[in-house]
């Protein structure tokens, strides 16, 4: 029997009724027995069973799955209900949709990075050595130095690990068989970078130790979607070649489609590192994986007794600045985005909090129109648990519809979202709306209606039933007393929201004043073209200079263009650092002292064409060559840093094994904070040479990490300057291709991109929580201005104004409202600490931000609130008395 | 929502009396509703049909398994008998009653002394 009864439901109930029937027979035999008339023993036979009708509905209802049922019946009623009030229905899903599709978009990306593990196998024992700066304000850095790398690989035998470069460049790869070349991102990496990840090329093998030493033979290990597009998906590729940085290259192995990490990337090439050029700077990442024997604290023990017995060059007792860590490696590869992701997730996670105060407190403005109805129910024999029940389902329906309007709204919005960050965030598994989004999407749904749903729930079954029905639910003035868990709603909503709009302000105030700064020259109708000089055929100055000459000739030629010139960095973007110093005045005696600086080299037009005022001495001449003095300009940071007691030009520098004589000053431009600067971008100090007197090994490694750029000033359309530009490059080397144009305006917007994109959101997360505040304010205020419509009338009737009337139903807005912001300011003023390190030009207490947030909530509260005030103007108090 | 909830107390106690007639062997439901009527000295004045829905509940519960027979008269009736676990419920359901009932007695029985 059992649960199969519920299947063979006809036959059951068929058996039950028999046997009331066999009740009933016994029971007559034995009165006819006892000598009753046969009709008679009959009818005391029922008697005696009593209500047959009764019973058998009460087994039949044992023999229902009841609480589906009684949940059926209570959607039922809930959609009913739902259905009767339209208006507040789709408010309140609008609203709810609107917060969870805010979180459906941003938990996709923080699941993604953040909480998901990389996708590799056991991805929790992988480590970044780094070293961790014990100094003021602590600090990571991941990046080491060739010796550091050297150390690690010597001494920490039982860790599995590799060297890799983070830095993707831009490449050439090119057919000369076509006589046609493109651009490709390359990655170089140690031997063993891939099986310490612990993914295997999907076809051939990756670097040997003998391919990854400085001389070793040209190999590289292409991506899945190069070897498509280029191999066809050939499985016989390995052997085969490429051409690569102007060299053959050849094809070792292929990764698999999916394996990703923190950059996209088409081909790795071998490290080869060395303790000399860029093996001196800190341009080696290390990645470990931990063996199952050694614990992290374990290996943190080796790393540091690693680093005490390095070999030193200062005294030994002088305090240690950094110390060697093994740090986890999705916690180093989310190092920058962890917190903007996390600031992002609780500021939606408050527009939620904000959409859920703001639909409980609609919940309870409806207690004017339901209180009526529910003390009906509740009269009629409904328990105050079906009540709660009732209005629970009720907010479970919303909270259905709303999640899953916001489950559709969030994809929308996270492909915006892509667009808007572009390729801010690294994405090693994508961004999606997946199962584990959709469960905490729906999850969160439910949460939300128990969160908006109990309070108004458990307040409606309190209800007064008698005081109720008596009074018609709508009347009179004692319901006031009603409104004060609407006002705190309205309250919390509004400091909420305070907290978000400070936010919001500020991000948006720096914004501002980033792009206000004065750039040092004009930016307009300066179009640049980065190509890749990373190239075995342009490895001295001489073949560069006759590459700039010839290309910048066919470039002033293009019809419009008015100057050209190249570059190695662009104004906004990050620069060469290396290190130099004086060899005159007093600063020439202090013996060793190096100083860093940054350095691009340009051609001479470059001045001309960004329009970068000279203040002093005189610009790069065509005259300065390799044959001639060399010669360097430097900027007025550079001299209010370095030439604050001498006369800059006329003295000179020590950069490398090349001594330049200073021979001008020009102005500041806004450039990519690298030394002595923080922020997206400022004034920093600037070297600048000549490209043809720049030596070879400078030249090198400065290409290894930047792409140089053609720089045009011109007149016409974007799209003819872009052609004359691709059509000169190509006309002087096929084989070096533009990876891509900016105008100066994208320059800046790439620098400032995870800027932006925080404001943007930000800005849109407090429009929300600023429209949610409106609507519910003009809530709680219609409400009220509803239930007191006969005390109003009656007033007004008896000689109060109109102002009067008014001012009685908007002052407490405005009073909660200034309630509101006062605890908002308090709490945006703690909240606002987390933003200090994306802020530049304007303070965390920044009085305009703070009192616009303050006026502009205060206004919102004026116009929720006046138009229904303004409702009275249309009450008559004659009409209103009659209706009693 | 039930439309004839029978308060705890009561069920209870008819489910226990339900139990104990059937101590004594197995009996269909007219039997066992005559059984309880002249036990309890017809003080548990019950309407007989209110029997049957106690019967569902404990067959459902598996305390008491039915089968039909015929009755004392030739008539086809269905037959209930305790199972085992029918009767641990109830040595059980006894011994909290007894339990219950001192407890009660304690508290009317006025304080010697």
């Amino acid at each position: 029997m059992g649960w199969m009864k519920y299947f063979r439901r006809a036959q059951w109930e068929r058996e039950r009724a028999e046997e009331i029937d066999s009740y009933i027979e016994i029971e007559t035999a034995e009165n006819e027995e006892r000598g009753m008339a046969p009709e008679e023993a009959r009818a005391a036979a029922l008697r005696r069973f009593g209500n047959r009708q009764l019973v058998q509905e009460e087994i039949r209802e044992m023999n229902t799955i009841r609480p589906v049922e009684s949940k059926l019946r209570d959607l039922r009623y809930a959609a009913r209900a739902l259905r009767r009030s339209p208006g507040f229905f789709c408010t309140a899903v609008l609203t709810l949709a609107l917060g969870i599709g805010a979180n459906t978009a941003i938990f996709s990306i923080v699941d993604s990075l953040l909480l998901r593990p990389l996708p590799y196998p056991r991805a929790d024992r992988l480590a970044q050595i780094s070293l961790e700066f014990l100094g003021q304000g602590g600090g990571l850095n991941t990046a080491v130095n060739g010796r550091i790398w050297e150390m690690v690989r010597d001494g920490a035998p039982a860790l599995d690990k590799a060297v890799y470069s983070a830095s993707v460049t831009g490449i050439n790869l090119a057919f000369p068989g076509q006589n046609r070349a493109e651009f490709a991102r390359q990655q170089r990496v140690g031997s063993g970078y891939f099986r310490v990840l612990g993914v295997a090329p999907m076809v051939g093998r990756e670097f040997s130790a003998d391919e990854d030493r400085v001389g070793g033979p040209p190999v590289a290990v292409i991506s899945h979607a190069l070897w498509q597009r280029v191999f066809a998906s050939d499985p016989a590729v390995t052997g085969k070649v490429i051409h690569l940085r102007g060299e053959p290259h050849e094809v070792v192995g292929v990764m698999p489609a999916e394996f990703r990490t923190n950059s996209v990337v088409d081909v790795w090439t071998p490290l080869r590192p060395s303790t000399t050029g860029e093996g001196q700077g800190t341009n080696y990442h290390v990645i470990a994986r931990l063996p199952d024997s050694l614990s992290w604290a374990s290996v943190q023990q080796q790393l540091a007794a690693l680093w005490a017995a390095r070999p030193r060059t200062r005294s030994a007792n002088q305090p240690e600045e950094y110390r060697l860590i093994a740090f986890p490696l999705q916690a180093s590869f989310t190092l920058e985005i962890r917190s903007p992701l996390l600031i992002l997730w609780s500021a939606v996670g408050m527009v939620l909090l904000i959409a859920c105060v703001n639909i409980a407190s609609l919940l309870l403005a409806r207690a004017g129109s339901r209180s009526r109805e529910l003390a009906t129910r509740l009269a009629l024999g409904c328990g105050r648990a079906g009540v709660v029940r009732q209005l629970l389902t009720e907010s479970v329906l919303v909270s259905m519809a709303g999640g899953l309007l916001g489950l559709a709204l969030g994809a929308l919005a996270l492909g915006g979202l892509g667009r808007l960050a572009g390729d801010l965030f690294p994405v090693w598994q994508p961004v999606q709306v997946d199962g584990r989004v959709l469960a905490v999407t729906l999850g969160l749904s439910l949460l939300t209606s128990l969160v908006f749903g109990l309070a108004p729930a458990l307040h409606f079954s309190r209800i007064d039933i008698q005081g109720n029905l008596i009074q018609g639910g709508s009347r009179g003035h004692a319901g006031r007393a009603n409104h004060w868990p609407q006002r705190f709603l309205v309250v919390t909503e509004v400091a909420l929201g305070v907290i978000l709009l400070v936010s919001a302000g500020l991000l948006v105030r720096s914004f501002a004043h980033l792009r206000g700064l004065d750039p040092g020259f004009d930016p307009n109708r300066v179009l640049t073209a980065s190509f890749s000089l990373q190239d075995a055929r342009y490895k001295d100055s001489q073949a560069v200079g006759r590459l700039f000459r010839a290309g910048l000739e066919r470039m002033k030629q293009i019809p419009g263009v008015e100057s050209a010139a190249v570059t190695l960095s662009l104004p906004f973007e990050g620069a060469l650092n290396v290190g130099f110093h004086r060899l005159d005045g007093p600063a020439a005696r202090e013996q060793g002292r190096n100083e860093i600086t940054n350095i691009t080299y340009v051609t001479p037009g470059y001045f001309e064409t960004m329009r970068i005022p000279l203040r002093r001495g005189r610009l790069l001449q065509d005259s300065d060559s390799a044959s001639t003095g060399l010669v360097a300009l430097v900027n007025d940071a550079f001299v209010a840093e370095y030439f604050r007691e001498q006369e800059a030009v006329g003295s000179h520098l020590q950069v490398g094994r090349q001594q330049f004589e200073v021979v001008g000053v020009v102005g500041n431009v806004q450039s990519g904070a690298g030394w002595g600067r923080f922020g997206p971008y400022g004034q920093v100090p600037f070297l600048y040479v000549a490209s043809g007197q720049v030596a070879g090994e400078l030249l090198a490694s400065a290409h290894t990490w930047f792409a140089p750029h053609w720089v045009v000033r011109g007149n016409g359309s974007v799209a003819a300057l872009k052609a004359g530009m691709q059509q000169a490059a190509a006309a002087v080397d096929p084989l070096l291709p533009i990876s891509g144009f900016k105008a100066m305006d994208e320059v800046r917007a790439g620098t400032l991109g995870m800027e932006r994109f925080m404001m943007s959101l930000l800005a849109g997360l407090a429009g929300l929580s600023l429209l949610l505040s409106g609507i519910g304010l003009y809530g709680l205020i219609s409400g009220s201005v509803v239930e007191r419509t006969r005390e109003l009338g009656i007033r007004m009737a008896l000689g109060a104004t109109f102002g009067r009337a008014v001012r009685s139903v908007v002052l407490p807005g405005l009073w909660l409202t200034l309630a509101g912001v006062s605890i908002g300011l308090l709490g945006a003023m703690a909240a606002t600490r987390v933003l200090r390190s994306m802020l530049w030009g304007v303070t965390t207490t920044d009085p305009l931000t703070l009192g616009g947030v303050a006026a502009g909530l205060l206004l919102v509260a004026v116009l929720a609130s006046l138009a229904p005030a303004l409702r009275i103007l249309r009450l008559d108090p004659a009409n209103t008395l009659r209706h009693e | 929502m039930p439309k004839r909830d029978t308060p705890d107390m009561l069920q209870g106690t008819l489910d226990m009396l339900i139990l104990q007639t059937l101590m004594m062997g197995p009996a269909h439901g007219h039997t066992i509703a005559h059984v309880i009527e002249h036990r309890s000295e017809e003080v548990l004045q019950v309407e007989h049909g209110s029997l049957y829905p106690a019967l569902h509940r404990l067959e459902d519960r598996g305390w008491i398994a039915s089968f039909w027979g015929t009755s004392e008269n030739n008539r086809k009736a269905r037959y209930y008998r305790l199972t085992p676990a029918g009767r641990k419920q109830l040595v059980a359901e006894t011994d909290r009653w007894t339990q219950l009932a001192r407890a009660v007695e304690r508290v009317i029985r006025p304080v010697e002394e």
